[in-house]
């Protein structure tokens, strides 16, 4: 390993940290909601304020079964090969999505405050 | 081509190969980030690029990504585009950062590593039509270093190997 690769890391590093960091302190707090994407469209805007519940999406290879309440969201069924969606369990926060590939659905938490929706 | 270069080179395919197969069978990331990887098979890809050249690491891993789809995952599915797609943005990244002789095969190798999540972040973003994941990027790249200066670190000390038998 020479100075440039050891520099490259030293730079790289806390960049991506500080990155992380920022996603993590501009999370939303409160009045969470999930939108759920097929493609570009949100096909479902779910309140996250509420109790834990069921919700079915259609996605590109069939039913999405969602889990969805208590400021958190998974996905619980679908289908595809691998099942990264439904393995990568809940998400709690506005910078963490989960990316269903096979079945095109994305799924992101924002706020339900307008302002904060298009920061 | 002489008969001993294309047997090196069918032996580096044939390791790639392999590789793939066995990262497939190592269940440590799944499930924490989705699509996280080791690349395990680029260290067949580092070696012909460090040995040959970008022709020789290019038929290598195009070569694999072929195979393996015919093998395993199927061929011009998801899986085999974003392959594809990670493989051209590696190669094409490591080439140019090789030839500029800034860094050495272990700053290489981590600049392939994160060009190959590039790659696929933007064949994802293009599939699912969506650029929210690009929220992914960040992480991705952050693990893209250590799983980079691994496969540079084994990738150098097997290309002595490779280059004294050559």
């Amino acid at each position: 390993m020479n100075k440039n690769d050891k520099l490259l890391i030293v730079f790289l590093v806390p960049i991506l940290l500080i990155i992380l960091l920022l996603f993590k302190l501009t999370s939303v707090k409160s009045n969470k909601v999930a939108n759920v994407y097929y493609e570009n469209q949100v096909i479902l805007t779910i309140d996250l304020s509420g109790e834990e519940q069921d919700y079915n999406v259609k996605g590109y290879n069939g039913n999405v079964k969602i889990k969805a309440g208590n400021g958190k969201i998974k996905v619980v069924e679908e289908t595809s090969e691998k099942h990264l969606c439904s393995k990568q369990g809940y998400i709690k926060e506005s910078y963490e999505t989960i990316v269903c590939l096979p079945n095109k659905i994305v799924i992101k938490i924002t706020s339900n405050n307008d302002l904060d929706a298009t920061l | 081509m002489e008969i001993k270069k294309i047997t090196r080179l069918s032996i580096l395919l044939s390791l790639s190969i392999v590789l793939s197969i066995v990262e497939s069978l190592i269940p440590i990331f799944n499930g924490i980030i989705p699509g996280l990887k080791i690349g395990l098979a680029n260290i067949a890809i580092m070696i012909a690029l460090y040995a040959y050249g970008i022709k020789e690491a290019v038929f290598v891993s195009i070569a694999r990504i072929f195979i393996v789809g015919i093998l395993r995952t199927g061929l011009f599915n998801i899986t085999f585009f974003f392959s594809i797609s990670g493989a051209i943005f590696s190669l094409i990244a490591m080439f140019i950062f090789k030839k500029i002789k800034i860094f050495s095969i272990i700053g290489v190798s981590i600049i392939g590593s994160i060009f190959h999540t590039i790659g696929q972040i933007l064949i994802a973003i293009l599939f699912v039509k969506n650029a929210n994941i690009l929220y992914y990027l960040p992480v991705l790249i952050l693990f893209a270093v250590p799983t980079g200066l691994l496969i540079g670190y084994i990738s150098k000390k097997s290309l002595t190997n490779f280059l004294e038998k050559k």
